[in-house]
């Protein structure tokens, strides 16, 4: 019962903070709607498309994979995003850039550090709704990705009494019924509590996130730069975590060999090398790497 | 795997291919559809389960138990972890043509191997080849190439998809001791440390890529000005952001610092940097590159100096 227990207090915590937020938003809201500029607004339309991507990202009709590993992921959404708002190569580096802090993202068992599908597809929306640009969007981007994971404790919690329907459906003796069960109750809840809240902060926030910026731009720059400071700073993270599985053992040297490779060779500055010059030349390494310590490798596991 | 079958006089019911396939794509799209805290992926391990069980139970009794067998807790990571579906499903086989399995055996296949294959799985699906395809899908993307999300998607979603089906028809043809024997070998340890060359070179590169530090902070001392920044990077090129994901990581995996007060922090002290409070006018900060005023004397460092050095 000790899981169920820490499952409601996070949902606790969860709803807490959300409440807060959106307290927050709706106070601040109309304090920049003073200023009228509707510049940057997303259209409904285009609100209801980003929110069925993100119900999608979380659904299994993309054969499971498609979503998890797929839409799921902020380089994908913000791409699709962008696609949507008529900018997709903007809409891809936003996504890009949110996506490096879900690098070391890992769910396992149940348990969700954060929300990488909400930070793509909500993120991306707001950011490009507001004007932001992909360094500065990174911050929004993992503040909207922390709220997000409400949505899923939700849902872990409320499906627990989908299973005793399908129980009740193997007691008749039902397999079509015990079938329906994993998937329809589920998919409707899903679609509920996904697909509308992102909509409707996509739909209401980026005119938010627009006034809000307009208005900072003209009463404090500083905070501005602060976000892109920040979208310099941020990505360490999400690289260290993702550090946290790969950088040991014997493998340590090939980081700072990449380091090295990716600075003097220009990657992403339009330089000589580019991330697939580097994929070459780490595949080639690291069949050396195996083929020359092959047999230690064995012989430490004792095979 | 009929070897440990007794023979019987009953007619025999066997699982077609299509019959394992079916079962197959319905773990493949649905294994998450209904995760929930009480019994994660238990409900869709049962839909999996019901082309199997449909062919193989005819007795209402027996259809019965065989849904309640697999209603149970099960977790496990979806792709790789597949193979144990498929070892189930032969032992299912088995048991319909009466061997002697029962409720517990095929119990503990199922609970015994979905924690090991849910630690090798992880490591090989989410923390192998997913950071590896999204770090360099992310660096084709900043440079404005679209090609790094589709790419992504479409060689992230095949690979997941074969590795799904191969571990699968592993389980199915070899059962439970091939399982085991694929744990043992040195084949996986080999895999993962390649994988490990290739992951640490494309998030050394990430680093150059993404991580930057603006350190603006300028000091003239005797009209001539130093600039800290260029100093750092005379010692190495790119110094800072080097020295700073290095420090992160110490931090994170070193001295336990959560990955949420680390964000709370690097936001806190970019804001402090970004504001502006010394120099003539305060027009100086220590981190902040994008504030340049016409009246600024020295103007600091411009953004674009920090980038490809």
């Amino acid at each position: 019962m000790d899981r169920v227990m820490t499952a409601r207090r996070a949902v606790g915590v969860a709803a807490s903070i959300s409440i807060a937020v959106f307290a927050l938003l709706l106070l601040v809201g109309p304090a920049f709607g003073a200023d009228g500029t509707q510049e940057g607004t997303v259209s409904l339309i285009q609100a209801i498309l980003v929110g069925i991507g993100y119900y999608l990202s979380n659904s299994p009709w993309l054969a499971g994979n498609g979503g998890f590993f797929g839409l799921y992921r902020p380089l994908v959404a913000g791409f699709i995003v962008g696609i949507i708002l008529g900018d997709p190569v903007e809409g891809a580096k936003i996504g890009a850039a949110i996506n490096i802090l879900y690098l070391g993202f890992i769910s396992a068992g149940g348990s969700i550090p954060a929300d990488p599908s909400v930070a793509g597809w909500v993120g991306t929306a707001l950011a490009m709704g507001g004007g932001l640009d992909a360094q500065a969007a990174i911050a929004l981007g993992v503040a909207v990705g922390t709220l997000g994971t409400i949505i899923f404790f939700s849902r872990m919690s409320v499906d627990a009494v989908f299973a005793h329907w399908a129980d009740a459906r193997a007691e008749a003796g039902d397999i079509t019924g015990v079938s329906r069960m994993n998937w329809v109750p589920s998919q409707i809840f899903l679609f509920i509590i996904s697909f509308f809240p992102a909509m409707l902060a996509v739909y209401l926030g980026s005119s938010v996130v627009a006034d809000g910026i307009s208005w900072l731009n003209d009463n404090a720059p500083w905070v501005l730069s602060g976000l892109q400071i920040a979208g310099g700073l941020l990505p360490a993270i999400g690289i260290a975590m993702n550090m946290r599985f790969i950088f040991r053992g014997s493998v340590v040297p090939y980081y700072f060999i990449g380091y090295i490779l990716a600075v003097a060779g220009g990657v992403g500055t339009g330089g000589a090398l580019n991330i697939v010059s580097l994929g070459v030349i780490g595949v080639a390494l690291a069949f050396l790497h195996v083929w020359f310590s092959g047999d230690r490798t064995a012989q430490a596991r004792g095979a | 795997m009929a070897a440990e079958m007794p023979n019987t006089e009953q007619p025999r019911v066997s699982l077609t291919r299509g019959d394992v396939q079916k079962s197959f794509w319905l773990w493949t799209f649905f294994s998450h559809a209904n995760y929930n805290y009480e019994r994660l992926q238990g409900t869709a391990f049962a839909q999996a389960m019901t082309p199997i069980i449909r062919r193989l139970y005819k007795d209402p009794e027996e259809i019965k138990a065989a849904l309640k067998r697999h209603l149970v807790f099960f977790n496990t990571e979806p792709n790789v972890g597949g193979v144990i579906h498929g070892a189930v499903i032969a032992m299912e086989e088995q048991r319909a043509n009466g061997a002697d399995i029962d409720d517990d055996a095929i119990n503990s296949v199922k609970s015994g191997l979905m924690g090991p294959m849910a630690g090798v799985g992880d490591t090989i699906t989410q923390g192998t080849i997913t950071p590896i395809l999204l770090a360099m899908g992310i660096s084709l993307a900043q440079a404005g190439n679209v090609l790094g999300p589709i790419l992504y998607f479409v060689l992230e979603v095949g690979i997941m998809l074969s590795l799904a089906y191969f571990m699968w028809m592993q389980g199915n043809d070899r059962g439970r001791a091939g399982v085991t024997s694929m744990l043992r070998s040195g084949l996986l340890d080999r895999v993962v440390v390649g994988a490990g060359v290739l992951g640490n070179i494309v998030l050394g590169a990430l680093t150059a890529q993404f991580v930057t530090v603006y350190v603006t902070l300028q000091l003239t001392i005797d009209n001539s000005q130093f600039e800290l920044y260029k100093l750092l990077n005379q010692i190495l090129p790119g110094l800072l952001p080097l020295a700073f994901t290095l420090m992160t990581w110490w931090l994170l995996a070193r001295r336990r610092v959560s990955p949420i007060w680390l964000l709370v922090i690097y936001l806190a002290v970019a804001m402090i940097g970004a504001f502006p409070f010394w120099g003539d006018q305060a027009c100086q900060s220590i981190l902040n590159p994008f504030f340049q005023p016409d009246y600024c004397v020295p103007p600091p460092p411009d953004a674009a100096a920090f980038v490809g050095f």
